[in-house]
């Protein structure tokens, strides 16, 4: 805008000097005797083309750009307007391919990108370890969490941070009430509001001395949201109290509306760290040096770069390492987000990429249409151009001119898409947010463009500009001025061998890009069809799971014991009951246990996941021990018994018999194997072969228990039963009991919803590619309207010609079908997680996608190739 | 189009530049005042013409060798009034010093050394 105007004024200013010059030589003219007129036009004439002269003056400026730049986007709105069906056709088809990117973005961003809503949040940085080497460590939520002391080395040593703060993520508590709810709170060290600079609405935050000794400060900040939807907006809410895993705890504080946590799920409530303890119910982390469980997040004094941050902990981390021979430790800093730390990278940066990749190819067909119009365009503004070349005009003039055409079309439509995205994807993230299993369904996503989503749908719509209008703003501007102005327009399109092919290249690009997202959703449609029938190698059916999660409802050992006793019994008196079974994690419940093992004498470590089951559990999830035996009474937890599955006795003694064999577990203690079972995919759906052992279970385990109920006859009964039965024990106690069948559908959430993107995806690139294939038939057709005719007077008959259409428009598809399987077989194995065990070609996917695309292409190629059946001779050779 | 004219300023470029500096040397003048007073004190056998004379000013106006201010004339109009600047000073003696260079040396070839 400031140039626009700085170039006005210079214009203006020209202009004056102009006309200064002009009234004095026309004065002189007139002190020499010449008439009024006569001087005018005398001076004027000396002078010579005013214009002219104004535009060598503009050059001595290097202002001739922005000139063109302003003439060339006149004139290209004014040829945009002049053709409106194209136009919009094209601005259309850009909106959707921009729209659906600009929205993925967003998504993105809102989850990855997007700085935490506080005062300068650019200043606050999450501080991660990543520990290498050999050593043991006892981890709880993530790896690169640390442990209270190395947060306190951290935090006084530093020289770097105005404060460091630290946080347990997600501490899962009971909140007693009208009825008992499952929220989750953070437990804080008593800087947090002031590290984050974001302090609470109404009463205050935590202070020192909110964090004296360890169980002394039963104080408690609640978020907005729960203030709103369990108290009702209560203002008298601040100084009650409110009961939490059974401990009450003094509200002092209600955070802001806008302020719900440092994670993806909304945190309902922060507590001082100091009440560890009591939240977590019983197990002290405080004290613990080797465990890793707080997030760190810290506000980097002004000036601090971040070199000088890394520097500064590293000596401390390094200090740290001492500590524990073996361990070697570096830290992973960055600008702290919702989605930031090094673990949950991992699991983003892979989705993220095949993500944005595939919305991506969407866009690339779509560019590969408008080019495709913009091609067919050309041959009809072919005279144009080859006027304008002839008069002077430059090459790189008219193709700056073809692209700023383009720009512009990329620009309306990139701006109707981005609108479009941002109109819609908060309820389409909400749509699918609620389609994800219960626990992360909370998840909210903001996804309100900011600079950064701005910045991309602004850089996206460029390079969509220059992407599909290079090729046909080079092509159009390279002319035979001679044929061309002669007004041979045939000559230019059909005839030409090099226009046929770069349209055929866009048309089998198309093909392929389509196809390879087509195999995508038809592998994962497969595999979701084999998630609903795949056998996990136990029997799910006619189970009910109910968890007790008894620890963090305040009960002790003895207690929880006596609860799940008295549970049992009324359970089995239920009619229908068969058997009854307890286990520390359900099959596929995403609630799994694991630790380290070595075979004594062996180098060789091995991560094994494990479950603790009472003896009846195996025949209660139908899995049958092949050798040796299963538990029996005289097994409880700390018995030296295990049992393997097949395939971790294979692993761990091949061709030797397991039974009596020793398993020992670092830091715990030694096993001897008394059974062998069958494999099943108790941890992971559609992995058979992962190495898996049951330990026996012991009281301590029922503090929180999985109790399994086989039963014949209807479901409903029995889990009406339990939870019946569950209450007249405990009148608060929190129930949920389910089918073990559903925990199936937790593993399909996201096999089904990639498979609706992919799907949906896929369709519109189907759309785009058989509006692509279509048009370039027709176009051909229409083109080659005289050979047609020439072909059908000399005897051809229409099912020739209509073959020979056919073939012209299929050749490009078949070609780009091809590249488009083989390019999808090569990179299909990003999906194999989401495909059950599904091979990653599978061949029903990998023969019906592409026969149902060709089937697609000929249908859209058949509707002109019958156009061009029908024509007359005599009509075709009169034609142009 | 505007080729025929960019040869011309080529053709003249560094002598009409050296003309322009040392006639503003005598003090500010607006761009007709430049042209006349070059063709005065030839004898009217240079005539600049505007086509060469505004693209030359502004080319210097750019290189900052002379300034550019807006006044009142007598007839009370704005005109743009140049003068000359220090760096532009300094431009004027290397452009003369090359001009007398060049002059010797055309003089050397056209009277050769008795």
């Amino acid at each position: 805008m400031k140039l626009w105007w700085l170039w006005r004024k210079r214009e203006r200013e020209l202009e004056k000097e102009i006309q200064h010059h002009l009234q004095m030589a026309a004065k002189e003219r007139r002190e020499r005797g010449a008439s009024a007129r006569d001087a005018a036009a005398g001076a004027r004439r000396e002078f010579g083309n005013v214009e002219l002269v104004k535009e060598v003056a503009r050059d001595a400026w290097g202002w001739r750009w922005l000139e063109n730049l302003y003439e060339d986007l006149r004139y290209g709105l004014r040829v945009l307007r002049q053709s409106p069906a194209f136009t919009l056709a094209a601005v259309l088809a850009i909106a959707l391919g921009v729209g659906i990117n600009v929205g993925i973005f967003s998504v993105l961003n809102g989850v990855a990108l997007r700085l935490l809503p506080i005062p300068h949040a650019e200043q606050v940085v999450s501080v991660n370890q990543v520990l290498h080497g050999r050593f043991s460590r006892e981890v709880h939520g993530e790896g690169g969490l640390v442990s209270y002391p190395e947060y306190l080395d951290y935090r006084d040593h530093n020289g770097v941070f105005s404060g460091l703060a630290a946080y347990e993520p997600f501490v899962e508590v009971t909140l007693a009430g009208s009825r008992m709810e499952q929220l989750y709170g953070a437990l804080t060290t008593c800087n947090f509001f002031d590290v984050l600079n974001e302090h609470p609405a109404q009463g205050r935050g935590f202070t020192d001395s909110d964090c004296t000794a360890p169980g002394a400060n039963p104080v408690v900040v609640v978020s907005d949201d729960l203030w709103r939807r369990n108290f009702r907006a209560d203002p008298a809410l601040l100084g009650k109290t409110i009961l939490l895993n059974q401990t009450s705890y003094t509200v002092i504080g209600i955070a802001p509306r806008a302020f719900s946590g440092t994670e993806m799920l909304p945190t309902a409530f922060w507590v001082p760290i100091t009440m560890q303890k009591a939240l977590d119910a019983g197990e002290d982390y405080l004290a613990a040096d080797n465990l890793s469980w707080l997030a760190m997040l810290g506000r980097v004094r002004p000036g601090v770069s971040r070199k000088q941050v890394r520097a500064d902990l590293s000596v401390i981390a390094g200090r740290i390492d001492r500590r524990y021979p073996g361990r070697t430790t570096s830290l992973v800093i960055s600008t702290a987000t919702f989605f930031g730390r090094p673990d949950e990278r991992e699991v983003l940066v892979p989705v993220t990429s095949v993500i944005l990749t595939a919305f991506g190819l969407v866009l690339l067909i779509a560019c590969a249409n408008v080019s495709n119009l913009l091609l067919a365009r050309a041959s009809v503004r072919h005279k144009e151009m080859a006027l304008r070349l002839s008069i002077g005009a430059s090459r790189w003039r008219l193709v700056r001119q073809l692209l700023t055409e383009s720009l512009l079309l990329s620009l309306a439509g990139g701006a109707l898409g981005s609108l479009l995205a941002f109109w819609s994807f908060a309820s389409i993230t909400r749509l699918v947010a609620s389609a994800l299993p219960r626990e992360v369904s909370a998840l909210t996503v903001n996804v309100a463009p900011d600079i950064q989503v701005l910045a991309y749908a602004l850089a996206l719509t460029m390079v969509t500009g220059i992407a599909f209008g290079l090729i046909p703003a080079l092509k159009s501007s390279r002319l035979d001025l001679n044929t061309a102005l002669k007004g041979d327009s045939a000559q230019f399109s059909s005839g030409k061998k090099s226009g046929r092919f770069v349209r055929n290249s866009l048309v089998g690009a198309q093909v392929a890009v389509c196809m390879v997202l087509l195999l995508a959703a038809g592998l994962l449609l497969r595999g979701l069809n084999r998630a609903q029938t795949v056998d996990p190698g136990f029997d799910m059916k006619n189970v009910v799971v109910a968890l007790l999660n008894l620890k963090i409802q305040g009960y002790d050992e003895t207690r929880a014991t006596a609860y799940v006793r008295g549970l049992q019994e009324s359970v089995a008196g239920l009619p229908g009951v068969t058997d009854i079974a307890q286990a520390e994690s359900a099959p596929l419940s995403h609630d799994r246990s694991g630790g380290d093992f070595f075979v004594p004498g062996r180098d060789e470590r091995l991560g094994i996941g494990y479950n603790r089951v009472t003896p009846e559990y195996l025949s209660v999830v139908g899995i049958p021990i092949v050798r040796g035996r299963g538990f029996g009474q005289d097994d409880w937890r700390g018995a030296s018994s295990v049992i393997v599955t097949e395939s971790t006795a294979r692993r761990l003694w091949p061709g030797e018999d397991p039974l009596g064999k020793t398993l020992r577990q670092s830091g715990v203690g030694e096993y001897s194997v008394i059974g062998v079972a069958k494999d099943a995919q108790v941890s992971q759906l559609g992995e058979p072969d992962t190495t898996f052992l049951y330990f026996p279970a012991g009281p301590r385990d029922n503090l929180r228990t999985y109790m399994l109920v086989r039963f014949s006859g209807g479901s409903t009964p029995i889990a009406k039963g339990i939870r019946d039965a569950m209450q007249s024990l405990d009148p608060n106690m929190l129930v949920d009991v389910g089918k073990l069948e559903d925990y199936l559908e937790v593993w399909r959430a996201p096999s089904r919803i990639a498979s609706v993107l992919a799907g949906s995806l896929g369709g519109l690139a189907l759309l785009l590619a058989s509006i692509g294939v279509y048009g370039m038939a027709s176009y051909s057709v229409s083109r080659s309207v005289r050979e047609i005719g020439i072909r059908m007077a000399l005897g051809a008959n229409p099912a020739e010609v209509m073959r020979l259409v056919l073939r012209r428009a299929m050749w490009p598809v078949l070609l780009g079908g091809l590249i488009g399987v083989a390019g999808c077989a090569a990179v299909s194995w990003v999906l194999s997680s989401l495909l059950f065990g599904l091979g990653a070609h599978d061949p029903i996917a990998f023969i019906s996608v592409p026969m149902f695309l060709l089937m697609v292409a000929l249908v859209a190629s058949y509707i002109p190739a019958r156009r061009a059946m029908r024509v007359e001779p005599v009509v075709a050779l009169r034609y142009e | 189009m505007s080729e025929r004219y960019k040869n011309r300023i080529e053709l003249l470029q560094g002598t009409l530049d050296l003309l322009i500096l040392q006639t503003l040397l005598w003090g500010p003048q607006h761009g007709y005042g430049v042209s006349q007073a070059i063709r005065a004190n030839s004898g009217d056998l240079l005539q600049v013409d505007a086509g060469s004379l505004y693209p030359a000013l502004h080319r210097l106006e750019k290189q900052k060798w002379i300034g550019a201010d807006w006044k009142i004339s007598e007839n009370k109009q704005e005109v743009k009034v140049y003068r000359l600047t220090a760096a532009g000073r300094k431009q004027l003696m290397k452009e003369r010093s090359r001009w007398e260079q060049i002059s010797d040396a055309i003089g050397g070839v056209l009277n050769p050394a008795k």
